[in-house]
């Protein structure tokens, strides 16, 4: 609580100190934000948890390596983008890809109670190729601007708005074959 | 109603495009709460990652041999000790150093590829072309015993393409433990089932590449260059696709494909 003034990157220098505490409370701050995130990207809760777990870790295994000119929030959610692409991966049945069954790969997520809108959401964003949900996340889930998801990504302010602009295509599309239409 | 309500309130907001609104989008992205329990859960792990960790499968329960053309086997060793080989001099000793190396890196999940040379001159024809279609298996992919023997002309040899692979001279290295029945359960392996899950585990968790955000170039886990990129200054993707979509050249030396 006490550290609840103290900037972000003031913060991870104490975890960088060995602050058990100080890592605490930079989970308190970002988990919500960081659930969101990988939420829209993976679409399912389980894997988001799973991811945003995964990310805290390798933040706090990297902590030797930040590098204090960046924004800890940007340093961080390079590693959450990254753990959610390397999430992916799980996905990936063990079946062999050619006898894989389309409906067993969409499981219904009973174990929360989601919103239509998310689920709508979800369902058309499972549409939009990987490298533009992410960043259509970035922009519309958490408010970042071009530059700061060109540093997240590590890609340049036209590549963001490219795929921003094919990601948002992807999605309207995806949305009125939903039904959610504007005529 | 209240559902309809909704529906009504979100087709109103529609706008430009013919589409949704950017009202709409933004609203639907907004953040959810995580889970109640998400941060004590991070910290219980984080604890218990902080204490030293047993892998599966380790560098030392592996042993090597090797002629001047490759290595020609790889052992599964019940008790630790040096690896016999490795005090060999000239190009065998260089052979065993690098897959060495190169092991070491792909069980730490920083190498999703082999570039020691492999020596398969005592496998029989079959059984040497059937490991040579599973070494052309992708990183983190898997295929079935059925799909090999298609691959050299036998659909019937499944049987026969699954001996092959327990015949497997150099596991790991000759990804066999990509190779999975076609119903989707393991099959079989020479080093023990929990070690092939352990290692599709592994391949799994990973991303294939990684680019460098600096010099806008990827490379496949496991380049010499790839190795070079800090931290603060990677990028993993997911596809050959979402790399080059993203404006990342790929690297000359592992020149992912």
């Amino acid at each position: 609580m006490s550290q609840s003034h103290k900037s972000d990157e003031a913060l991870f220098r104490l975890v960088q100190a060995g602050r058990r505490d100080a890592f605490a409370a930079l989970v308190e701050r970002f988990q919500h934000r960081a659930f969101g995130v990988a939420l829209h990207i993976l679409g399912r809760r389980q894997d988001a948890e799973d991811a945003v777990q995964q990310a805290f870790l390798r933040l706090y295994e990297a902590r030797a390596q930040y590098d204090p000119r960046w924004r800890l929030s940007t340093w961080f959610y390079r590693i959450l983008t990254n753990t959610c692409v390397d999430e992916l991966r799980l996905r990936r049945p063990l079946v062999p890809l050619e006898e894989w069954d389309e409906a067993s790969v969409e499981r219904p997520d009973h174990t929360l109670e989601r919103s239509e809108r998310e689920q709508v959401l979800h369902a058309a964003l499972a549409t939009v190729p990987l490298e533009a949900r992410i960043v259509l996340t970035l922009y519309y889930g958490d408010g970042k601007s071009y530059r700061e998801i060109g540093a997240i990504r590590g890609i340049s302010v036209n590549t963001v708005k490219t795929h921003l602009r094919r990601g948002r295509l992807a999605l309207r599309r995806a949305l009125r074959a939903r039904g959610v239409d504007g005529s | 109603m209240r559902k309809q309500k909704d529906r009504r309130a979100i087709q109103i907001r529609v706008a430009q495009f013919g589409g949704v609104s950017e009202a709409w989008l933004r609203a639907a992205f907004a953040s959810p709460s995580a889970p109640s329990q998400l941060a004590r859960h991070i910290m219980e792990q984080l604890d218990l990652q902080l204490e030293a960790e047993k892998p599966v499968l380790s560098l030392e329960c592996l042993a090597l041999a090797a002629s001047p053309a490759g290595i020609t086997r790889m052992f599964l060793r019940r008790r630790s000790g040096a690896w016999f080989s490795t005090l060999e001099a000239g190009r065998i000793g260089k052979i065993i150093a690098q897959a060495r190396r190169e092991l070491e890196e792909y069980l730490a999940g920083e190498r999703t590829f082999f570039a020691v040379p492999v020596d398969l001159s005592q496998v029989p024809a079959f059984e040497r072309a059937a490991l040579e279609v599973a070494a052309q298996i992708p990183y983190g992919e898997v295929r079935s015993y059925k799909w090999i023997a298609e691959r050299l002309g036998k659909p019937d040899a499944a049987r026969a393409v699954g001996n092959a692979m327990a015949g497997n001279p150099v596991p790991i290295i000759i990804p066999c433990h990509r190779v999975v029945k076609t119903d989707g359960s393991l099959g079989g392996y020479s080093f023990g089932l929990v070690r092939k899950e352990a290692l599709l585990d592994l391949e799994r968790r990973r991303a294939a590449y990684v680019g460098c955000i600096s010099t806008k170039i990827f490379c496949r886990r496991g380049c010499a260059h790839e190795r070079r990129i800090r931290e603060g200054n990677r990028v993993n993707f997911l596809s050959f696709d979402d790399a080059r979509a993203s404006g990342y050249g790929p690297c000359s030396v592992c020149q992912p494909a």
